[in-house]
């Protein structure tokens, strides 16, 4: 393979086994066999073992390829997995397009939400006490853990464990009359729960949580599922009232638990207007 | 493009006699291999140089994937060692061929791949020196050492104690490695 001089190396017996000997080296390579017969033999028995492996080998080829390394398979596949790359691709984006309209839409209402830490308070009030309505305002046999008839009872039970004096509110000026309570786990700590019933069998339940927070809040309102709910914190006490009735109804309840726990008495004033609904 | 489907066509027969041979007799590997290989060659088809053969393109993949297999499986701990028995290819003939035939497998299964892949891309797919050197990524120079170490080992390992009893070839074949 060497193309010009030199001595007859071992590339040149190499080559000349696989037959890729430069003619031109051909007539000095003879001239070195027929003077070292040895290697001669050599070279001979590399020759005879390059065809035994093409032998050994080739017949492996002559079998027809199976039908998953046909090149038109291979290539129908790859186009589909190109298909499901684009349509990937295309989720992808319209994932993403989605996320920042939900992004865009989001922030004005977001910051109210989660901004501040009286908005969480209001959020994690609300979701504690229209879940604890909804599980306990169906029960037939034990809406209340302590019953109307211990009131006092239940009241300085419930005062104790929230650790302010609390007042059952007194609702029958509208009709609803007290069951009783119960005391409710929170993640702040314990809550509280009164539950009122009227003639017509509709319940409304007042929720009481011990907060860090001073001043008053004005009046929020959520709605869910049926649910209506009022939310205000006054003097370190959130409090929540829930019934399955219209935000009208519910407000004039809140009023009337607003004016009853306030430090002025009945003569306290009106809220601060209430919230719009949310 | 009908005629990239027919130029790697052409290649596939000699594709899965390399692969096989590089696995040793393990023809399902061997599929396996070859099929990542074509899938490679037409995901890169536009990637390859203009100038380069189709041809080496294509083994140099084979060769590539073989070896980055070879070196995963080393990593988790699987067995290839040496002295796995190859599948020896079935052949028509007397005793005697059929024995010799075996012997030529077996001590070819023998060698370091390294001089196993010259001796199949020179001698049995008619590969140049120069598209052996590409295709294994070593100089040409590399090519030719282990060309002729490889045939010189083989031959030892066929007829270096030829006499000895037809019950100890086999093992014989392990002993005589150098």
């Amino acid at each position: 393979m060497r193309a010009t001089g030199g001595p007859v190396g071992e590339d040149d017996l190499q080559a000349r086994v696989d037959g890729r000997l430069a003619p031109e080296r051909a007539a000095m390579v003879e001239t070195y066999l027929a003077a070292h017969p040895e290697e001669r033999e050599r070279l001979s028995s590399y020759a005879e073992q390059r065809e035994a492996l093409r032998a050994a080998f080739g017949r492996q080829s002559e079998e027809p390829s199976p039908t998953r390394l046909r090149v038109a398979n291979l290539l129908a596949k790859q186009q589909r997995s190109r298909r499901q790359l684009l349509a990937r691709i295309a989720a992808a984006v319209a994932l993403l397009f989605l996320g920042g309209l939900g992004g865009w839409t989001a922030r004005e209402v977001l910051p109210r939400v989660t901004s501040s830490p009286s908005a969480v308070l209001a959020t994690t009030v609300f979701d504690d006490a229209i879940a604890a309505h909804r599980t306990f305002s169906v029960e037939t046999r034990h809406p209340v853990e302590v019953g109307a008839n211990e009131e006092t009872h239940l009241v300085q039970w419930l005062s104790k464990r929230l650790g302010r004096q609390l007042i059952a509110p007194d609702l029958s000026s509208l009709g609803f009359q007290l069951m009783g309570g119960r005391l409710l786990p929170a993640d702040s700590g314990p809550a509280a729960m009164f539950m009122y019933e009227n003639g017509k069998g509709i319940r409304l339940s007042c929720y009481f949580l011990s907060v860090d927070v001073g001043g008053r809040t004005e009046f929020k309102y959520r709605e869910e599922k049926g649910i209506g709910a009022f939310y205000w914190v006054e003097d370190g006490l959130a409090y929540a009232v829930t019934a399955n009735t219209d935000r009208a109804s519910l407000l004039k309840v809140a009023e009337i638990i607003y004016q009853q726990n306030s430090p002025d008495g009945a003569k306290a004033k009106v809220p601060p207007a209430p919230g719009k609904p949310s | 493009m009908p005629d990239r489907a027919a130029l790697i066509e052409a290649q596939i027969p000699g594709l899965r006699r390399f692969a096989c041979a590089l696995l040793r007799g393990d023809r399902e590997r061997a599929d396996d291999l070859v099929q990542d290989t074509l899938e490679r060659a037409l995901a890169s088809w536009h990637l390859r140089r203009t100038k380069g053969n189709v041809r080496s393109w294509l083994y140099t993949i084979l060769h590539n994937r073989f070896l980055s297999e070879q070196h995963r499986a080393k990593r988790r701990g699987l067995h290839d060692s040496l002295n796995d028995q190859m599948d020896v290819p079935g052949i028509d003939g007397g005793q005697d061929s059929a024995l010799e035939h075996r012997d030529l497998i077996r001590g070819f299964s023998l060698l370091p791949e390294e001089q196993r892949s010259v001796l199949l891309l020179i001698a049995v797919e008619d590969l140049s020196y120069e598209e052996s050197a590409r295709v294994l990524g070593v100089p040409i120079g590399t090519v030719m050492s282990r060309l002729s170490r490889g045939r010189e080992r083989l031959r030892q390992l066929m007829y270096g104690d030829i006499n000895e009893e037809d019950s100890h070839r086999q093992n014989g074949v392990l002993r005589r490695v150098k």
